[in-house]
């Protein structure tokens, strides 16, 4: 298991490279530049920033440049934030986006599957309605929408939860977190009680049902382990999404993550930033998918990675 | 029971040191603090660097230039307590203040100030502003040393004589300079720390500073803390202890944590919330006009909006009681001038905006008819805009009242600020959907913009213009000056290169504890003027 893990390690540095190379091409490619938004500025005060900032040399050499500062960890200048280099932003920010990110995954998970188990044993019975509702309903309305809801009404109209200002106690957290993972609850519950559904109708789980030893140990000791196999194929990249941060609930909530980054970066032409947030983000995806593959080798007999 | 005894003992020391200590530090008033919503997250804090407005507000609070603006936007004396100016309009001669300290406790000379100007245009600094030295306030010798051309700052003609004494020179008469030698443009540098830590010198942990406020905290993303610097020379007379500016990204967060008093002051208002918070809030809800002019630009390389008939028909086909009022709102205001309304600056207005509506529309018809087009032979454009919300609104309005009137198939192409930009100087464009913020509220500020040896981009051979802008900007007396200059904007204004529509809004929740507000046009709001009373 060892070696398939640094060899599926070693094989995701051609994809990081690919990623990085299109990245930089698709930048370069958008009308605009990090520096064209002052329209009185003199051509020579544009000149020495551009200079400054590598941005006079040709494209193939900036990239060779950036390529060889990224071997050595060395993600370059922020461009729209002036004060700050790359790599300074995703220290700053990303523990930030990690926290709010895993609690959030953490409340989806555990929220999810208990829904998703519920609504699949007792099946069209009030609960899976509930149970199904909900998962819709989280589905449904975008979190641009679930977040200011959630701060005017827990927030401003009964005054029981601070609207931002982060970081803060416990009670800060709470509205960010049950954002971020309210569409992930909905998804998980869903996945869990289609899966289990199924399950439960499997031949080893009948012939465990046969050997007697009661409906509740059958669900947990058997069912369980083969019915969450989808539920890991998912949480994986939904994790590296959740704690790579989210642009809408960093803003709503004021929190000071990286997920705006992506954002900002594209819409600023901040090459280094949008660079080296996709690269990470890359990273983090292809870490989290390695950490499911293995998980499933862990869960599934069928999947042996000897 | 020695271990119990020993827990007690070690509780009650905790209880009575905890005690003491609150005892010792506790203030002799309870502190103020003044919390401000900053909008995007901040650029850059270097004050030779920044060019955004909301980070000037920090900047203005952690430096002072030589002049400051009180509430109302008006120039009083800063660091300096008096200038001259040569007769000639081209010397500056700064007096500084007596006993000027950095926030370190150094002294502050005027060889700082000169320092300021040329690190803000040496190529080195790579400063968006260093235009402001070299062509708006033409300091000599200012271009060359920004061009690379002359490498010797002792060649720029910003001097320190005496360690009181400032001496700017310029090429040309720059009579609005002092209107830019504010902390925006005009900080002074403390050399040392730049030399000991480089770009790092502007962190919380080694920042020395000269205004009312020095920073102790910087959080990305979240938020700037500032206290009082008692080395400030009117330190005596600042009343808020601490200044906190909050990154508030989203606008309409940024009104909820107003409501919820997490913030004092706001830095915009959504245009589709004021109606509602000010039938709530009333006087608290500040809207003025900024120095912002909108209004929309016709190519004239670009066959057929080099017919100034055509253009003229599409200004007036604008109706723009209907657009700004009744479409637009959010506090914009109907501007029929290029310039933003000026104190003592009697601007001049296109005739359209005077016209009953049926004479305005009658007339459009008919010069839309004289450039040669009719229903027979329609007109097709694009109008370019950005994708903000407002701009964009707009861009549609005016689209749709063109169709109505004058039959023209009008398309707006919304898209990304620097998309829009670049489209702007490949010159593809038919119409843009345009604007430009004054750098100071003077008129001079808009018309040089114009000027087509500014080469902003707008193609517009106009030597009459040249000439009465020059011969304005030669004029020191503001009276004689400022009518010459709305000669050359009448210039401007016939030739219908543009079709002026708007004067943009600033937007604020300033809650009512708050003293000392003042709205005024380039939205100057120093913490140090402010206080904070009974709501």
């Amino acid at each position: 298991m060892f070696a398939y893990a640094v060899r599926r390690t070693i094989g995701s540095v051609p994809t990081l490279f690919a990623l990085t190379a299109i990245t930089f091409i698709m930048m370069r490619i958008a009308p605009g530049g990090p520096f064209s938004g002052n329209r009185r500025i003199t051509q020579d005060a544009l000149a020495n920033i551009e200079r400054a900032y590598h941005l006079d040399e040709p494209l193939w050499l900036q990239f060779a440049r950036y390529m060889w500062g990224v071997l050595h960890f060395d993600f370059g200048p922020s461009m729209t934030y002036r004060d700050y280099t790359v790599s300074e932003l995703i220290r700053a920010g990303f523990p930030t986006s990690l926290e709010v990110g895993m609690w959030a995954m953490l409340l989806a998970t555990l929220t999810g599957i208990a829904l998703g188990i519920a609504g699949a044993l007792r099946r069209n019975q009030p609960v899976d309605y509930i149970a199904g509702a909900l998962a819709m309903t989280g589905l449904a309305i975008p979190i641009f929408v679930i977040g200011p809801v959630l701060q005017l009404f827990f927030g401003l109209q009964l005054g029981w939860l601070p609207l931002t200002d982060w970081p803060g106690d416990l009670a800060h957290k709470i509205m960010p977190v049950v954002t971020l993972a309210l569409p992930n609850i909905a998804y998980v519950s869903r996945l869990m009680r289609g899966s289990m559904i199924e399950t439960v109708r499997t031949n080893y789980v009948r012939t465990a049902r046969a050997k007697g030893i009661g409906e509740w140990r059958t669900i947990v000791r058997h069912a369980f382990k083969g019915a969450i196999l989808p539920v890991v194929a998912y949480l994986g990249p939904a994790t590296a999404v959740t704690i790579t941060g989210s642009i809408v609930v960093e803003q709503i909530f004021q929190i000071p993550g990286i997920g705006r980054y992506f954002v900002t970066g594209a819409n600023n032409r901040d090459y280094p930033l949008m660079l080296g947030v996709t690269l990470f983000y890359g990273a983090i995806v292809i870490f989290a998918n390695l950490l499911t593959d293995l998980a499933r080798g862990l869960l599934d007999p069928k999947v042996s990675y000897e | 029971m020695p271990f119990k005894n020993r827990l007690f003992a070690a509780a009650a020391a905790m209880l009575l040191g905890g005690s003491l200590a609150g005892a010792i530090s506790a203030p002799a008033r309870a502190e103020t603090v003044l919390n401000r919503g900053i909008g995007a997250t901040i650029s850059t804090l270097d004050p030779q660097v920044n060019f955004l407005a909301t980070d000037g507000f920090i900047l203005d609070d952690i430096y002072e230039g030589l002049i400051d603006y009180d509430a109302n936007g008006q120039i009083v004396p800063g660091a300096a307590e008096k200038w001259d100016v040569s007769d000639d309009g081209l010397t500056y001669t700064f007096h500084l203040r007596d006993g000027l300290k950095w926030s370190n406790g150094e002294p502050l000379l005027a060889q700082d100030f000169a320092n300021g100007i040329v690190r803000t245009i040496d190529p080195a600094t790579a400063s968006d502003k260093a235009y402001i030295f070299t062509t708006t306030v033409a300091v000599v010798g200012a271009a060359d040393f920004n061009a690379g051309t002359n490498k010797d700052p002792a060649s720029v003609g910003a001097t320190a004589p005496d360690a009181k004494t400032l001496m700017i020179k310029l090429d040309k008469p720059a009579p609005y300079a002092l209107l830019l030698m504010s902390s925006f443009y005009a900080p002074p540098l403390h050399k040392p720390s730049l030399d000991k830590f480089g770009k790092d010198f502007i962190k919380p942990e080694n920042i020395v500073s000269n205004g009312a406020y020095k920073m102790i905290e910087n959080v990305p993303q979240s938020h700037v803390t500032l206290v009082k610097d008692p080395n400030y020379w009117d330190a005596a007379s600042v009343k808020i202890d601490k200044v906190v500016y909050k990154v508030t990204e989203d606008d309409n967060t940024a009104v909820k944590l107003w409501r919820a008093g997490e913030l004092d002051l706001t830095i915009d208002i959504p245009s589709e919330q004021i109606d509602k918070l000010k039938a709530e809030f009333g006087d608290q809800v500040h809207v003025s006009s900024s120095t912002e002019s909108v209004y929309e630009s016709f190519n004239l390389k670009k066959p057929p909006f080099d017919n100034p008939k055509l253009r003229e028909a599409l200004s007036l086909a604008i109706d723009r009681d209907a657009l700004i009022n009744k479409v637009l709102k959010g506090g914009y205001s109907v501007n029929c001038s290029y310039t933003i309304p000026i104190v003592d600056y009697d601007a001049p207005k296109l005739p359209d905006c005077a016209m009953p509506k049926a004479d305005r529309v009658a007339k459009a018809k008919q010069l839309f008819a004289e450039a040669g087009f009719g229903p027979d032979k329609p007109l097709t454009l694009a109008i370019e805009s950005t994708n903000s919300d407002s701009p964009k609104k707009m861009a549609e309005t005016i689209a749709v009242m063109w169709k109505q009137t004058l039959g023209v198939d009008a398309k707006v192409h919304a898209q990304d600020r620097d998309s829009w930009l670049a489209v702007f100087s490949a010159g593809t464009w038919d119409v843009f959907n345009d604007d430009l913020v004054g750098d100071f509220a003077g008129p001079e500020s808009y018309l040089s913009y114009m000027d087509p040896r500014a080469a902003a981009g707008y193609n517009w051979p106009s030597p009459a213009y040249e000439a009465a802008i020059d011969k304005a900007l030669a004029m020191s007396d503001q009276a004689g000056r400022y009518k010459m200059l709305a000669e050359a904007e009448k210039i401007l204004l016939d030739s219908y290169l543009t079709a002026p529509v708007a004067a943009g809004p600033n937007r604020h929740l300033v809650r009512s504890s708050v003293k000392g507000w003042g709205d005024n046009p380039p939205d100057w709001h120093s913490s140090r003027l402010m206080s904070i009373g009974a709501q």
